[in-house]
């Protein structure tokens, strides 16, 4: 089950670099897909006028894309995979922007092609996919496991190929060029078995041709006999049947063939690797023979091409182009040329379907159609693109905003650092910069606390927080590295200038804090990378560079530490290793090959740098992978590795943890090619829901029974609660005042904790569930009113983002009133994360793809046409319940709009929640409900019910009505399942769900009609409910045992209204209830 | 600092120094890279390039430090391994075992092929950009920089780097069709190459009885099994009982090692002159 995170982008004025690498174009004309050499893929929409927008950016890839192709039949499935330099694939839903599948494979693919036989044919497909490997690997479409290998007699490097499908033939075949230029002819549909059965498939014909760097080949599916050869320096066409050469034209020097496609019967379109396109008609022998009457002989058959036309580029940039063409015959389908440039540009051109010359003869320019780029988009949307801090920038100095270049989020302080292009540094508070830069408030940006360090005179290119992970340094140090090639210390709290380090190195590029378990003299350093290949060594207490380590030739790839010898281990890109000694400042060792990577393995726990990481997020990914493996290793270095620093760090790192520690981040984002950084906002909904509903409770149970929770709770656990008194201690950021003792005796009682927690990790929920309450009793505990504030400012926001603002007048005039909510700034870009290391963030140009036309100048936060549908058929679907429905949400507005926004809040983490939900548990809940009692199933339909019970909390409380609804609440499940079978985005969802809601309210406030009903026990069947849906929902993970002490718990958590709920009864098995 | 306070005529000669760097000297590292390469190139002895006349064939005569149990001589022609004739003399009986090639048959060494192919790549990245080209940009000779260098560390590395494979992958393997007489059934055999080494392994087996009390525990991929290793293939268990490695010196891979080492720094150095340029003023990368 996924984490239900929803992020939040908030992009600079500048695009993130996108060199384009591969270019395709979906089946339905209306995606363009990219990918880039800096890994991401970007969908961009394309109108039926051919007008190009950009949509999303998906990340999750680590090296360069280097092709792409379509991963199932399109009308099926909008899917698209993806492969890479290093490996990766990846398969994604270009609708909604979904990573479905992803490996790493050991091969690297040039060229993939889809391939499915329908009649012959278990699973989804093939991907037959070639590159620098031997011959032909089929991979499942599916799973993206090796199916197996097409072999040859003289196996090599494929260049291209092509799938040949033709009627007349009637046998599929795969016919590619190696890279010495042998074609060879694998037949596919008469080995389909052969190859299912893994035996050995080899060629059917293999001939070669007389041509080096084989660029692309093509089968014409119109004549169903000329074969088009396409190598850089000529192309040339071939009859199929027996492979003789019928024609063949050279290209201009200078120029280099890049692809090519057959427009129709004899009518070819070739392109170049700088852009241009020729568009040749081949005219037969016959022709030919009257040209040349010297020819008379002819015996052997010859084609004659004739330019008909070309297309060009404007100022022609000289980058290497990446072209394809889409053709497609039937109405309204284009025949589009399409072309993408390492300048992240995109260029079409309509290729009309009877392409002619002009009068004269001479060839006729094809115009372009569009060019569009990322940079064209943030223009465009100029108040989307806005950074995070640029009105900041904009109200207090009046000039040109600042280009982010660095950032750091600080979460225990909720301070977001950010370094700038000009050299300043801005530090604000998170959330609140947030809200100034998203809603429509003028008096939140004005009164916006900040800070501005001015110190460096050229761009800030990395910053450090090093007491953020490990409490060894002064909480009030802020590193900041510059262009300038000076380190400054900062004390972040007064903004002054503690020491400068001056390198003279060149850029600095990354700050590093040492490894927990390396210390030197007692304290811990802090290591720079420079952009001369240096690693310098900072001592922070005593404001020295302790070592410079200027010898390395290559990039540094690894720094570690040796902390028994004090020794400096870097690690360089070409394999190199460079051993320091860190006392006396000399070069130990300098070792390459297998040496080196023995000296680089032999010491696994050490802080470690990539030195071209793409994402923050992909990066902490990779180092969270194996958690419990870093600890232990630092165990068997004989080093005190059970400290608190040190499993605070290692739990830090896993991005999940630290969300389910904090409702609310801010993730900055690097990119690779230029300066410019943008910030990811991330809510955590559960999180979110629970701060909620612990702050209604502390608000209206009564004294009492908060008081009994609250010591049953405190007789339960005794080392969370000291955890927490440390954490609250840093919060305040007051960690100096902590004393050593207690911070030793804290060490061991969190350490043994989180081991704990992580021994339980195989059993799934409960891990979840534990660190869900621990973290609750946190905030009930520190009972501080700013936590509430926080969570609910922060509920807000989220709730502003989704709310479909311009939509409807009143609603949103309804929301801004009641609710206290303030409206949009302008719509914002949504995340969608489909697993700790695949990310899909909406672009500027998202709004005016998917709703069609709208008014310029109108704010509208819809994401798409489908919400009112959606909507709509919600409705429909909680139809039944209106009556019951409307009074809590009376009630709500009777009391107070902070209620109702919990009310909202609620049901967009329900929907989350049940999106979530692996399909298959669904359909099982479902069946298992038509079957009624299969004990197995059990379970689960109660996670089902619990989960609507929840929804309609107001519900469960009238006992009256309860056996009503559960044909209702099965439909709406259905519908909601369903909804994510559809591919529909969880934010459509969502955004649906509070349209109907907003709806509905409104509806009820027009009415004058008040019911009073206990507000209280409304909200606790909520918490209940919510909590049992949690654990019940990981239920299939959980031993019977653990079930009696859940309840326990419960029931101590709302004992009132226990009897109210018929239903808890059924879910629990234990005897108490 | 000295980057804020550089006047304008300073600014005026760096940018004049970042011209001639990107129209002079990027085109002059090009060439020599280029020439490196071909060289480089040249020592794998493309069948396709030279004239239809077959790459030459090279002896080599395989050897171990001490003992004198595997001897054998091998033939290399190009990436094709054409003829090999081993001796082996049984460790216990004293018998001596020999075995070779069939005559039509060859085994193609993928390491060689693929470095090959890596490098030949490389060369064609830099050929695209001839000295006609036009460099507009630092980042455009960064990328190619970086393209280029990603083929010669792979090529590199597939030198350098032999495939592990496990046992029952090597009893699997082609290799073992090659021979005439045909392999024993207890004789395995692996060719690899390591760094400049051609190397030959012998695996000698023996049955494990499926009564046996040895635990049986496969071993996993490696590039040198030790003694005592087991798999299972074809229903049957065995065990190493008996592992020969001899190897042979190939000159020219040596060469073609260093020089992939020569062109990365090159490469690396021309990537960190652009990259000083780029620390002066924020360049546009487009």
């Amino acid at each position: 089950m996924n984490v239900p995170v929803q992020a939040v982008a908030v992009w600079g004025k500048i695009a993130p670099s996108h060199s384009i690498t591969a270019i395709m174009i979906t089946d339905d004309q209306q995606t363009i897909v990219t990918g880039s050499q800096e890994g991401q893929i970007c969908l961009w929409d394309l109108s039926s006028e051919l007008k190009i927008s950009s949509k999303e950016i998906l990340f999750g890839h680590t090296a360069s894309v280097t092709c792409l192709a379509k991963a199932r039949e399109f009308e099926k499935q909008p899917y698209v995979v993806s492969a890479t330099e290093n490996g990766e694939m990846c398969v994604w839903n270009v609708a909604s922007g979904q990573c479905i599948e992803n490996t790493k494979l050991p091969y690297r693919h040039t060229a993939i092609y889809y391939y499915h036989c329908s009649f012959r044919m278990t699973g989804e497909g093939w991907l037959l996919c070639c590159g620098e490997y031997q011959d032909v690997l089929i991979i499942d479409a599916k799973t993206l496991g090796v199916l197996h290998t097409l072999s040859s007699q003289s196996s090599d490097w494929i260049n291209c190929m092509c799938i040949v499908h033709s009627a007349r033939i009637q046998e599929d075949s795969l016919v590619a060029v190696s890279i010495t230029g042998v074609l060879k002819v694998w037949e596919l549909s008469s080995s389909l078995t052969s190859i299912q059965e893994r035996q050995d498939v080899c060629e059917k014909e293999s001939k070669s041709l007389d041509c080096l760097n084989c660029q692309a080949i093509r089968f014409c599916t119109y004549t169903e006999r000329l074969l088009l050869v396409v190598s850089s320096i000529c192309w040339q066409v071939y009859d199929y049947c027996d492979f003789s050469l019928l024609c063949t034209e050279f290209s201009k020097s200078g120029q280099c063939f890049a692809g090519g496609e057959v427009l129709a019967a004899y009518r070819l379109i070739i392109w170049t690797e700088d852009g241009y396109s020729y568009i040749y008609q081949l005219l037969n022998s016959g022709l030919s023979r009257s040209i040349y009457p010297a020819d008379g002989k002819v015996l052997k058959e010859t084609v004659y091409p004739h330019l008909l036309c070309f297309t060009g580029v404007k100022e022609n940039k000289s980058f290497p182009f990446v072209m394809g063409f889409l053709n497609e015959r039937k109405e309204p389908f284009y025949k589009i040329l399409f072309s993408g440039e390492a300048s992240g540009r995109i260029t079409l051109w309509h290729v009309p379907d009877v392409p002619a010359s002009m009068f004269d003869g001479s060839p006729k320019e094809i115009p372009i159609a569009a060019i569009w780029s990322l940079q064209d988009n943030f223009d465009k949307n100029l108040s989307m693109s806005e950074g995070i801090i640029d009105h900041l920038c904009a109200s207090k100095y009046g000039i040109e905003s600042a280009v982010v270049t660095s950032s750091v989020y600080i979460p225990s302080l909720d301070k977001l650092v950010c370094g700038c292009e000009n050299g300043k540094i801005f530090i604000t508070l998170g959330l609140k910069t947030a809200r100034a830069r998203l809603l429509e408030n003028v008096s939140l940006k004005g009164n916006l606390s900040h800070k501005v360090l001015n110190g460096h005179s050229s761009r800030v290119t990395c910053l450090l927080y090093p007491h953020d992970n490990s409490v060894k340094f002064d909480p009030s140090w802020l590193l900041s590295g510059g262009q300038d090639s000076v380190v400054i210390c900062w004390n972040i709290f007064t903004g002054e200038i503690l020491h400068q380090f001056i390198l003279q190195a060149g850029t600095v590029i990354e700050l590093l804090r040492s490894p927990e378990n390396f210390k030197f003299k007692d304290h811990s350093i802090v290591c720079c990378v420079c952009n001369d290949h240096s690693v310098a060594i900072l001592h922070l207490q005593k404001r020295e560079c302790l070592l410079h380590a200027r010898k390395h030739l290559f990039p540094v790839k690894k720094i570690k530490f040796d902390p028994v010898e004090n020794l400096l281990i870097v690690g360089c890109e070409d394999d190199s290793v460079y051993v320091w000694e860190i006392e006396t400042g000399t070069l130990e060792r300098h070792e390459t090959g297998e040496i080196a990577k023995a000296i680089l393995s032999s010491i696994e726990d050490s802080e470690y740098l990539v030195a071209d990481a793409l994402l923050p997020i992909s990066q902490e990914s990779k180092r969270n992978k194996n958690p419990e493996y870093k600890s232990s290793s630092s165990y068997k270095l004989g080093m005190v590795s059970y400290n608190l620093t040190h499993t605070e760090k290692s739990s830090d790192k896993i991005m999940d943890n630290s969300l389910i520690r904090q409702p609310f981040t801010v993730l900055p984002v690097k990119t690779k090619w230029n300066s410019a950084n943008f910030h990811i906002l991330l809510f955590d909904l559960e999180k979110l829901v629970e701060l909620l509903l612990s702050s209604q409770l502390c608000g209206l149970k009564s004294s009492n029974s908060f008081h009994n929770l609250d010591t049953i709770e405190r007789a339960k656990s005794t080392t969370e609660k000291r955890a927490l008194t440390l954490r609250r201690n840093k919060t305040a950021g007051s960690i100096s005042t902590v004393d050593g003792q207690v911070d030793a005796v804290c060490a061991n009682q969190v350490s043994g904790d989180t081991n704990a927690v992580r021994s339980l990790e195989e059993s799934g929920g409960i891990k979840r569930q534990k660190k869900m309450k621990s973290s609750r009793k946190i905030r009930m505990q520190s009972s501080g009113n700013i936590d509430v504030d926080i969570a609910t400012d922060t509920a807000k926001l989220l709730l502003s983002c989704l709310l479909p603002w311009g939509v409807d007048e009143e609603i949103d005039n309804l929301c801004v009133r009641h609710l206290d909510i303030l409206r949009l700034q302008c719509p914002v870009s949504f995340g969608l994360l489909s697993n700790e290391s695949h990310i899909s963030l909406m672009l500027p140009g998202w709004k005016c793809t998917d709703c069609g036309v709208l008014e310029e100048h109108t704010l509208s936060n819809l994401f798409s046409k489908r919400v009112f549908d959606l909507s709509n058929k919600y409705l429909a679907a909680t139809e039944g319940q209106n009556e019951t429905k409307e009074e809590p949400v009376n009630n709500a507005y009777g009391a107070k709009g902070s209620e109702t926004v919990l009310f909202l809040f609620n049901r967009i983490a329900l929907i989350n929640r049940i999106i979530n939900m692996p399909s298959a548990d669904t359909s099982e809940i479902e069946s298992s409900h038509r079957s009624e009692s299969v004990h197995d199933k059990w379970r689960n339909m109660e996670a089902a019910m619990s989960s609507f019970s929840s929804f309609y909390g107001e519900l469960s409380s009238k006992t009256s009505k309860h056996h009503s609804p559960d044909f209702r609440r099965v439909s709406l499940l259905k519908l909601i399942c369903c909804w994510s079978d559809q591919s529909i985005k969880i934010i459509e969802a969502m955004q649906a769900v509070l349209l109907a809601e907003v709806q509905r309210t409104m509806k009820t406030l027009r009415k004058t009609a008040v019911y009073r009903q206990p507000l209280a026990i409304v909200e606790n069947g909520n918490v209940s409910a919510l909590k049992h849906d949690k654990s019940s929902n990981s239920a299939n993970f959980q031993d019977v045992e653990d079930v009696p002490d859940r309840c326990v718990l419960e029931e101590s958590e709302s004992p009132d209204d226990m009897k109210a709920h018929p239903w808890i009864s059924k879910v629990c098995s234990c005897k108490v209830c | 600092m000295a980057v804020a306070m550089a006047s304008a005529a300073e600014r005026a000669v760096l940018e004049e120094e970042f011209k001639w760097l990107l129209q002079e000297e990027v085109h002059a590292v090009l060439k020599q890279l280029q020439d490196i390469l071909k060289e480089a190139s040249h020592r794998f002895a493309l069948p396709a390039s030279g004239a239809e006349a077959a790459a030459k064939q090279e002896s080599f005569v395989l050897s171990t430090a001490g003992t004198d149990q595997v001897k054998g001589v091998l033939t290399l022609q190009g990436d094709a391994l054409c003829q090999a004739d081993v001796n082996l003399k049984m460790p216990r009986s004293n018998q001596l075992l020999h075995f070779a090639f069939r005559e039509d048959k060859q085994w193609k060494l993928q390491q060689i092929q693929d470095a090959r192919n890596h490098v030949n790549q490389a060369i064609y990245l830099l050929m695209k950009r001839d000295v006609n080209y036009h460099f507009k940009t630092g980042s455009e000779v960064l990328k190619l920089m970086d393209a280029v260098m990603l083929q010669l560390s792979r090529a590199r590395n597939r030198l350098t780097t032999p495939a592990t494979l496990t046992l029952p992958e090597i009893a699997s393997s082609g290799l073992t069709r090659m021979f005439a007489p045909a392999l024993p059934p207890d004789i395995l055999v692996n060719f690899y190459i390591n760094l400049n080494k051609l190397c030959l392994t012998i695996y000698q087996l023996h049955v494990l009885q499926p009564s046996t009390t040895k635990n049986f525990k496969p071993a996993g991929g490696s590039i040198l099994h030790n003694p005592g290793a087991m798999f299972e293939f074809g229903n049957q268990r065995y065990e190493v009982s008996h592992v020969h490695k001899v190897e042979c010196v190939v000159p020219w891979l040596n060469d073609a090692l260093v020089f992939f080492t020569v062109s990365l720094q090159l490469c690396q150095q021309l990537k960190d002159k652009i990259s000083v340029f780029s620390s002066y003023w924020n360049y546009k990368p487009y």
